[in-house]
C-alpha cells in the first residue's frame, strides 16, 4: 500500500510536469498578437516593441519556458500580459474561491435532489415513483447546463426578480448575498451531476440490499427506515465516491460554460478570457490549475477507494 | 426614437454647434482667459479670426459657460453598471487601452487640462497658463493646496514625475502622446514649462487632457512606490474627485468622496459602486429592479432603449456619438484591386477592382441596417467626420456622395465589372470582432441581397482581428473608430497614406499602402490640422472627407449614438454631459 | 469492464447478440421512445431542405415577432424564421455528434487495441498519452484545442474528437488485454494470421459492446460539447445554425422574445435524452457495467 501511494504519488508528479510542458507549448500556436490587443487603439510601434520585450515575447520559446518552469516551481504563474501586469496566481487566487464555492454549493444542491431520490426509487424499485424519479434522472442528465442557467435567468432573475442574474458577492459580506449570487449557476450545475449521483445511488442500494448481513437486519426485526438509512444508504455511498472524480471534471466544465453566463469570474472566465485576450500565462495558469485539481481529486478518489474497500489490493 | 428624429436632433444640434475643434489653435483658450488680461497679441487675432463661431456659442443657452455647479444634492451612493465588460482590468493611466477604463480615471485622477461638455480645455491642475508667440511654451502655474488621496502634497515635482514616465515606453503605452514634448522644465513648485519641437495646436486638449490623454494625467510616486504597479493598477492613488478605497477584478470598483478635494462644490456623492455587466439581460433587469442606478462602460445596447424610454423610472438621454464604422476593403485582394487611387475619379471607374469596390459602397443600404442591425439607433455614415463634430459634420455628403445609396447602380458596376448578378465573384469574408457580428451578419446580408455575393462573417477576437487588419491580410473588416472629437481623429488617423491604422503592419514591398493613400487627400488633410481659420478649416475637411468618401477609402456605413441610461433619482446636469465620459464629480442623487 | 462473459469462438460473431438486443429493446419502453425521437430527428435532419419553411439564414424586418402560424416558433432578432433554423440546426447537430464520434471512435481504438495488443513500449507511450490527457476534463481539452486551432465546424468535431479519444482507447485497450489471452487469438496465430487481421478481425468484434456504448454515449456529449462551444463563441461560425448558437445569439433577447431562449435548448434536450434512453437500453441489452461519463 505504501508504494502505491508513493507510486501513484510521483506518477501524478511527472503527469503535471508533462501537462506545465504541453501547456506552456501548445498555446504558443495561438494565433493573436496579445501585445496588439492590449494596447488596443494607444499602441505606437515604440510601445510595442517595448511591450513585447518587456514581456520577454522575443526570447526563444526555451528560454520562455525555462523562466516561467523555474518561476512555477516557486509558486510564480507569471504576469498577466493583459492590462495592468497582475500576477497570475493573485488572479487566479481571487477566481479559486468563487469556483470553489460554486463547486461546493453545486455539489451540495446535487446531494440534496440525489440522495433522497436515489433511496426513494430503490427501495420503491419498479414503481411509478422509480419511474417518475428515473425520468427526472433523465431529464437531468440531458439539460444543458447553460440552458438551464438560462431558463433560470428567464424565470427567477429577470420575471420574479428574486434573485440577482449575475455576479458573485464574497462570503465575507454576509450568508445571503453569497448564497442568492451563487443559487441559480448552483442549481444549473448542479442538476445534471444529481442525475448521475441518484442514478448511482439506485443502483447500487440495489445491489447493498441482496448483501447478506441485509437480510440479517431484516431478520433481525428492524424498521425498513433503520434498514434502510442505517445498513443499507452508507454502504450503498461506497461506489458513489468513485464518481467524485468525475464530479470533479463535470464541476469544473459546467463553472466553465455557467460562470460565463451569470459573469462570475472564476477559473471558468479567467480561462474563457484569456482565451479571448491571448493573455499566455492567464490561460496557462488557469488550465495548470483546473488540471492540477484534477490530477489531485483522480488521486486521492483511488487512494480513499483503497481504503474503503477492502477488495481492492495494490502490488 | 426613429432615425429620422435622431437626424433631426443631430441637425438641431449642428445649428446650435460651435467650433470645438481641437486642434483649431483657439482651441486651446478657455473662456477665462478670452476674458482675462493674459492673452496673447496672437491669440487674439485668432480670436479675431474665429469670432462668427465663437460668438455663436457664447450667445446661445445651453452653450454658455456652467458657472453654477453649486446645484445638486450633496451624499448619497450611486450605483452604476459598466456596461459590456467582465473586468475592470485597470486604472493605471500608463496602461489603459478603452474608453471604458478612462470614464472611470477621470473621476479618481486630475490632469493639468480637462474638457468640458462643449469640448473646450478648462484649466484642472493648471490654473493659468500661458503659450509663447511662436507656439512652441507653455507654462502652468499649478492649483497650490492640492493633495493625493494618500495625503502627499502636489506639485510641479509630481508634472515632472508623470512626464518621465510616460515617455518612457516600457512603462507608459502612451509614449507617443507627448512624444512632441522636448522638454519639461520646473520653474518653481507651482509653475512647469513645456518646450514642444513643433507647434501643436492639439497640444492642451489631447497630450494634456486628464481622461482620454492619459499621458499627463497626475500619477503619485508615493503611491506607486508603496503599492508596486499591479496593485497601483487597482487601487491608484491620484488627486482626483474620488478616492479607490475597493477593487476586486471582475466584481467591480468601489469609490469614496475625496473630502480634500480642490473643488469644495465638488464630488456630490458620498460613495460609488461600479460594477462590470457583461450582457444584455441583466443590465435590463438591473436597470428595472433599481439596482443599478446608472450606466457607463460601453455603448447601451441598442435594442433595449424602447424598453427603458417606456420606463418611468428611467432616463435614457441619447445624443450624436463621436465616432464612425465602415467596411474596410482590401484593395490588394485580387477582385477588389486597386493599387493607386491617384488618378481621376473617371479614370478609376473604368478599373475592374474599383467597381467592385464602389458597388459594395453603393450597395450599403444604410437605412436597413440601421433598422435592423442597430434597432434604430445610428445616423448613416458617408466619411469619417461624425455629427458629434458639429460644426465640421457635412450633412450634404449623404447625397452628393458616389457611395450614396444606389441599388441599380451597384448591381451595374458589378455587371461591368464582369460579375452580372454576383456570378462569377469570389466569396468574401467579413471580419468582425464577437460584439459585431450582428451588425457584420445584416451587412452580409445586405450585400447578398443586392449584389448577389456571398459573404461570410467571420468574427476574430479583437486581439487576432487588428493583427490580421494591420497586416492587410482581410478581405472585409468591419470596424472604425470611437471617440472622435476632432476631424483629426477621423482623417489624420484613418484616411492619410501614413495614419497609424493604415495597414502598419503590412509587407511594405508588395503593398505600397495599406487600404487607402490619396495624395490630394494628405495634402488637405495635413492644410486642415494647421489652418487657423475655422471656416477655412471647415472647408478643407470637407475636400478630404469628400474624396476618401468618393474614391472609397472604404465603404462608411454609420456614426453611432452616445445614449446616457439612468435611474430618475440621479441628476445629471448638462455640464456632466461629455460625450464619452461619466463627470461623476458633477451628478448626484435628486 | 473486465468482466464481461468471456466467450470462447474461434471465429467471432461480428455483431453483438442482435436477438438479445431486439428483445431487450421490445420490453424496454424508454428504449423505444428514444428511437422514435432519434429516427424523428434523424428524418428532420434528412429532410431539412423540404421542410424548412424557410430560408434558415434569411433576414427580414419582422424581428423578434412572438410564434404564430406563419412562424410557428416565432422570428430572431435578425428576423429570420426560428423553426427553419432550428431544422437546419437539426442536420449540423447530428452531423457534428456523429462524425465526432466516428473520429474518435477510429482514433482511440486503433490507439488502444495497438497498445493492448503489443504492449510493451508502445504500450507504454500511448498510455503516457493517455494519462496525459487524462489529467484535463475533457471539455477543457476541447476548449484549448479550438483555442489553437481557431473555430469553425471542422475545427470543432476535430477538438471534440480528440478530447474523447481517450476514452476510447482505455475501454479498447482494457478489451483488448483481456481477449488476448482468449483461445481463438492463440488459434489464429497459430495459423499464421497477420497481426493486422488478428486485432482488427478477431479481437476487436469482441470488444464491440462496451465500444458501442461508450460510442452511444458520446455522441451525446459531442452534441452537448458542440452547443457548449459554439454558445461560449468558440464554436461554429455565425452563419452556420446550430443549436448551441441560436441559443448564444439569443440570449441577448431573452426576455424580449423567450422562445429564442426555449426551442433551441429544448432540441438538444430531447436528443440528448433520446440517446441517453437508447444507450442506457444497449447497456442493459450488452451486459457492459456503467462507468459514468
Amino acid at each position: 500500500m505504501g508504494s502505491y501511494i508513493l507510486r501513484r504519488l510521483v506518477g501524478s508528479a511527472l503527469v503535471m510536469l508533462a501537462v506545465a510542458a504541453l501547456v506552456f507549448f501548445m498555446i504558443r500556436l495561438v494565433p493573436g498578437d496579445p501585445v496588439a490587443a492590449m494596447l488596443a487603439d494607444a499602441g505606437s510601434e515604440e510601445a510595442r516593441e517595448a511591450l513585447t520585450r518587456k514581456l520577454g515575447l522575443d526570447q526563444p520559446l526555451v528560454v520562455q519556458f525555462w523562466k516561467w518552469f523555474t518561476g512555477l516551481l516557486q509558486g510564480d504563474l507569471g504576469v498577466s500580459i493583459f492590462g495592468n501586469n497582475q500576477p497570475v496566481s493573485t488572479i487566479l487566487l481571487e477566481a479559486l474561491p468563487r469556483t470553489m464555492s460554486l463547486a461546493f454549493l453545486s455539489f451540495v444542491i446535487a446531494l440534496v435532489i440525489a440522495i433522497p431520490a436515489g433511496i426513494l426509487s430503490a427501495t420503491r424499485r419498479n414503481t411509478a415513483t422509480d419511474a417518475t424519479v428515473s425520468l427526472f434522472a433523465f431529464l437531468g442528465l440531458s439539460m444543458p447546463d447553460f440552458w438551464l442557467a438560462i431558463l433560470l435567468i428567464i424565470v427567477f432573475a429577470a420575471n420574479l426578480q428574486w434573485l440577482p442574474a449575475i455576479g458573485y458577492v464574497p462570503l465575507s459580506e454576509g450568508l445571503w448575498p453569497w448564497l442568492s449570487h451563487l443559487i441559480l449557476p448552483s442549481i444549473a450545475i448542479g442538476t445534471g451531476f444529481s442525475a448521475i449521483i441518484a442514478r448511482m445511488i439506485r443502483s447500487s442500494m440495489l445491489e447493498v440490499l441482496r448483501a447478506d448481513y441485509m437480510r440479517t437486519a431484516a431478520s433481525k426485526g428492524l424498521p425498513m427506515r433503520v434498514q434502510m438509512l442505517r445498513h443499507a444508504f452508507p454502504n450503498a455511498l461506497i461506489p458513489v465516491v468513485t464518481v467524485i472524480g468525475i464530479a470533479f471534471a463535470l464541476l469544473i466544465s459546467g463553472a466553465v460554460v455557467v460562470e460565463n453566463v451569470f459573469a462570475i469570474k472564476g477559473l471558468g472566465r479567467v480561462l474563457i478570457q484569456g482565451i479571448q485576450n491571448r493573455d499566455y500565462p492567464v490561460v496557462q495558469g488557469a488550465v495548470l490549475v483546473v488540471s492540477a485539481f484534477f490530477v489531485l481529486s483522480n488521486l486521492v478518489v483511488d487512494l480513499l477507494y483503497a481504503v474503503i474497500d477492502p477488495r481492492i489490493r495494490y502490488s | 426614437m426613429t432615425d429620422k428624429d435622431l437626424i433631426k436632433r443631430a441637425e438641431a444640434e449642428l445649428r446650435e454647434a460651435h467650433d470645438y475643434d481641437p486642434r483649431d489653435p483657439l482651441f486651446g483658450l478657455t473662456r477665462d482667459e478670452l476674458r482675462g488680461d493674459r492673452l496673447s497679441r496672437r491669440a487674439t487675432l485668432r480670436l479675431l479670426a474665429a469670432g462668427g463661431a465663437l460668438g455663436l456659442a457664447q450667445v446661445l443657452p445651453g452653450l454658455r459657460p456652467q458657472s453654477a455647479m453649486a446645484q445638486g444634492k450633496m451624499g448619497g451612493e450611486l450605483k452604476c453598471a459598466w456596461a459590456g465588460v467582465g473586468e475592470i482590468v485597470t486604472l493605471d493611466p500608463a496602461q489603459i487601452g478603452q474608453v471604458l477604463q478612462f470614464q472611470i480615471t477621470s473621476n479618481i485622477y486630475s490632469g493639468l487640462m480637462h474638457i468640458d461638455n462643449n469640448l473646450v480645455a478648462q484649466g484642472d491642475l493648471a490654473e493659468s497658463w500661458e503659450i509663447s508667440e511662436d507656439g512652441l511654451e507653455y507654462t502652468f502655474k499649478l492649483r497650490e493646496g492640492v493633495t493625493f488621496h494618500n495625503g502627499d502634497p502636489f506639485d510641479a515635482e509630481d508634472v515632472l514625475f508623470t512626464f518621465n514616465r510616460s515617455r518612457d515606453p516600457e512603462q507608459s503605452v502612451h509614449s507617443r502622446v507627448i512624444a512632441n514634448v522636448a522638454e519639461l522644465e520646473k520653474l518653481n513648485d507651482y509653475e512647469v514649462r513645456f518646450t514642444l519641437k513643433q507647434p501643436q495646436a492639439s497640444f492642451l486638449t489631447k497630450s494634456l487632457e486628464r481622461a482620454s490623454g492619459r499621458a499627463m494625467t497626475i500619477v503619485s510616486r508615493g503611491g506607486l512606490e508603496s503599492l508596486g504597479t499591479a496593485q497601483y493598477g487597482l487601487t491608484p492613488i491620484g488627486t482626483g474627485p474620488y478616492k479607490v478605497v475597493e477593487h476586486q477584478l471582475g466584481q467591480g470598483v468601489v469609490l469614496e468622496k475625496f473630502a480634500e478635494y480642490y473643488d469644495p462644490d465638488r464630488p456630490k456623492l458620498d460613495r460609488i459602486t461600479i460594477t462590470p455587466v457583461d450582457g444584455v439581460e441583466p443590465l435590463a433587469a438591473a436597470l428595472e429592479a433599481g439596482d443599478i442606478h446608472y450606466v457607463g462602460g460601453n455603448p447601451f445596447p441598442t435594442q433595449l432603449i424602447e424598453r427603458m424610454q417606456a420606463n418611468p423610472d428611467l432616463v435614457v438621454d441619447i445624443k450624436p456619438g463621436p465616432g464612425f464604422q465602415s467596411i474596410w476593403i482590401n484593395p490588394w485582394h485580387e477582385a477588389m484591386r486597386v493599387t493607386d487611387f491617384d488618378k481621376p475619379l473617371e479614370e478609376l471607374k473604368k478599373e475592374k477592382g474599383f467597381m467592385v469596390r464602389l458597388a459594395i459602397a453603393k450597395a450599403l443600404d444604410r437605412e436597413l441596417f440601421i433598422k435592423q442591425g442597430l434597432f434604430g439607433y445610428g445616423v448613416a455614415a458617408h466619411g469619417t467626420i461624425n455629427p458629434a463634430m458639429g460644426f465640421f459634420f457635412d450633412e450634404t455628403l449623404a447625397d452628393s456622395s458616389e457611395q450614396a445609396f444606389d441599388p441599380e447602380g451597384a448591381k451595374a458596376l458589378m455587371a461591368e465589372a464582369g460579375y452580372p448578378g454576383g456570378a462569377g465573384f469570389p466569396e468574401l469574408t467579413l471580419q468582425t470582432t464577437p460584439n459585431t457580428k450582428r451588425a457584420g451578419q445584416v451587412v452580409a446580408n445586405i450585400l447578398r441581397q443586392v449584389l448577389g455575393i456571398t459573404v461570410t462573417v467571420d468574427p476574430k477576437d479583437f486581439s487576432i482581428g487588428i493583427e490580421e487588419f494591420n497586416k492587410m491580410e482581410i478581405d472585409l473588416r468591419l470596424g472604425g473608430s470611437g471617440g472622435d472629437y476632432d476631424p483629426d481623429d477621423g482623417l489624420v488617423d484613418w484616411m492619410q497614406t501614413t495614419s497609424k491604422f493604415n495597414g502598419p503592419d503590412r509587407d511594405k514591398a508588395a503593398k505600397s499602402f495599406g487600404f487607402f493613400s490619396e495624395a490630394e487627400a494628405d495634402r488637405l488633410i495635413d492644410a486642415q490640422s494647421v489652418a487657423v481659420d475655422p471656416n477655412a478649416r471647415r472647408e478643407l475637411v470637407r475636400q478630404a472627407n469628400a474624396i476618401s468618401s468618393d474614391k472609397v477609402a472604404c465603404a462608411f456605413l454609420y456614426h453611432p449614438v452616445d445614449v446616457l441610461v439612468h435611474n430618475a433619482s440621479v441628476e445629471v446636469p448638462e455640464e456632466a454631459r461629455i460625450p464619452g465620459l461619466h463627470e461623476l464629480d458633477r451628478i448626484s442623487l435628486k | 469492464m473486465t468482466d464481461l462473459p468471456a466467450k470462447d469462438l474461434s471465429e467471432p460473431d461480428i455483431r453483438p447478440a442482435p436477438s438479445r438486443l431486439r428483445a431487450s429493446f421490445a420490453r424496454d419502453r424508454k428504449a423505444q421512445v428514444g428511437l422514435v425521437i432519434l429516427l424523428a430527428f434523424l428524418l428532420v435532419a434528412l429532410l431539412a431542405p423540404l421542410i424548412a419553411p424557410f430560408d434558415p439564414n434569411a433576414m427580414t424586418l419582422d424581428m423578434m415577432s412572438s410564434p404564430s402560424l406563419t412562424h410557428p416558433l416565432g422570428t430572431d432578432d435578425l428576423g429570420r424564421d426560428l423553426l427553419s433554423r432550428i431544422i437546419w440546426g437539426t442536420q449540423i447537430s447530428l452531423f457534428v455528434g456523429v462524425s465526432t464520434v466516428a473520429l474518435a471512435l477510429i482514433l482511440g481504438v486503433t490507439l488502444g487495441v495497438v497498445a493492448g495488443y503489443y504492449g510493451g513500449w508502445a504500450d507504454m507511450i500511448i498510455m503516457r498519452y493517455i494519462d496525459l490527457q487524462w489529467a484535463f476534463p475533457n471539455f477543457i481539452i476541447a476548449i484549448y484545442l479550438v483555442a489553437v486551432f481557431g473555430t469553425g465546424l471542422l475545427n470543432v468535431i476535430v477538438a471534440i474528437a480528440l478530447a474523447f479519444l481517450d476514452d476510447f482507447a482505455r475501454v479498447a485497450r482494457s478489451m483488448v488485454l483481456t481477449l488476448k489471452e482468449e483461445q481463438f487469438v492463440d488459434a489464429a496465430r497459430v495459423q499464421g494470421f497477420s497481426d493486422l487481421r488478428i486485432m482488427f478481425r478477431h479481437i476487436l468484434p469482441n470488444a464491440l459492446a462496451p465500444i458501442i456504448v461508450q460510442a452511444t454515449v458520446s455522441v451525446s456529449y459531442a452534441i452537448l460539447g458542440e452547443a457548449s462551444l459554439s454558445f461560449l463563441g468558440l464554436g461554429v461560425r455565425p452563419d452556420t445554425p446550430t443549436w448551441g448558437l441560436i441559443l448564444a445569439d439569443g440570449r441577448s433577447f431573452i426576455s424580449q422574445a423567450w422562445w429564442l431562449g426555449v426551442f433551441p435548448g429544448l432540441a438538444i434536450m430531447l436528443v440528448v435524452l433520446a440517446i441517453n434512453f437508447v444507450g442506457d437500453a444497449l447497456r442493459d441489452a450488452l451486459d457492459v457495467r456503467e462507468t459514468g461519463p
